[in-house]
């Protein structure tokens, strides 16, 4: 069986600008591809349209079947890891084997404070766009055990 | 509750396939390949037009067909210029996919539609109505299939019941899309 894999040197995932990530891809697969490729990126998640940046890129040209190798990236000085209501900010590393659909991927934390930025407060109400006249409790609320 | 742990984030949501109705994509395929690649995926807004041209891109390129997609929108237009040039970069071997075809000018329409017979693969486009290119699906929703997309991202424990999800319907008038931002909207209360 397939297995790609990204070891984070002592399993640290959150990091501060400009720190350098450490860690250890390896692979077993099959048959040896032609390259690995593996980026540090940041993409966006939440209701909007999607938006990924790539920070840096390595590529291992014919790696073989099965082996391991030692990697290190530094880090941007930002955009900051965040989650609102509407949209989060992930930092990722991820492994892809070419060809193949093969891909491993491991989030990260990138903040000056130690842990994702939050915004706004997470449990803060708004009206349902289909709600109904505001003055008592939405039914809708009640279905999906919404906390007031 | 944060963006990222929303079950109906786009991401979530682009990670589901179409769901042909009444069709399969083998048959999808045969029938596009019987249009000689030219041909039109027609519905309503939210009916999963982008979501099939998406998946038909991969199926076809895993077939070994070079595609080029363009998207447009009313926040993304597409100008004469970047239509003649769109064209003279394109590659008689490659299918064009058009996102959003009655969006774009006519002359613009007439010049792509004209130079793809020659110059291109195939021209596959989406399109609110039928009439720009032969119909080869006409996209089209139900309750039920919206009970399974939401069956298949709700988190475990807190179902939406059915019956709020078929009201929830009939209020959009059949737009899966705009349903699922509700449910969006509605699980980013509820942390």
């Amino acid at each position: 069986m397939d297995k790609l894999s990204i070891v984070l040197h002592e399993e640290r995932t959150v990091f501060a600008p400009h720190e350098m990530v450490r860690g250890t891809i390896e692979w077993s697969l099959n048959k040896a591809p032609l390259s690995l490729d593996l980026s540090l990126f940041w993409y966006t998640a939440g209701k909007g349209t999607r938006d990924i940046g790539v920070a840096e890129t390595s590529r291992f040209d014919d790696p073989g079947p099965v082996g391991s190798k030692d990697f290190s990236f530094t880090l941007p000085q930002g955009p900051y890891s965040f989650s609102g209501k509407l949209i989060s900010l992930i930092w990722a590393i991820e492994l892809t084997c070419s060809p193949g659909s093969e891909t491993i991927r491991r989030e990260i934390t990138l903040s000056p404070t130690g842990q994702e930025i939050v915004l706004g407060d997470a449990s803060s109400r708004n009206r349902f766009p289909w709600g109904q006249d505001g003055s008592g409790p939405n039914p809708l609320e009640r279905i999906l055990g919404i906390r007031k | 509750m944060k963006a990222r742990d929303n079950p109906f984030s786009v991401e979530r949501i682009h990670a589901i396939r179409y769901r042909p109705l009444h069709t399969t994509f083998p048959e999808i395929l045969a029938r596009l390949h019987e249009l000689n690649y030219r041909a039109g995926i027609i519905g309503p807004e939210g009916s999963g037009k982008t979501t099939l041209l998406e998946d038909l891109r991969q199926d076809l390129e895993s077939q070994g067909w070079r595609t080029k997609l363009i998207f447009v929108n009313d926040n993304l237009p597409l100008t004469s210029a970047q239509c003649r040039r769109f064209l003279c970069e394109l590659a008689r071997e490659e299918l064009v996919l058009l996102d959003g075809a009655d969006l774009i000018r006519r002359h613009c329409w007439s010049l792509l539609k004209r130079t793809t017979i020659t110059r291109a693969a195939g021209l596959v486009v989406t399109s609110h109505r039928p009439g720009l290119l032969p119909t080869l699906i006409d996209c089209r929703t139900t309750p039920a299939l919206l009970r399974d997309l939401v069956q298949e991202l709700q988190p475990h424990g807190r179902p939406v019941p059915p019956d709020f999800l078929d009201s929830l319907y009939k209020r959009h008038a059949g737009n899966l899309r705009a349903c699922l931002r509700d449910l969006y909207d509605l699980y980013t209360q509820g942390a």
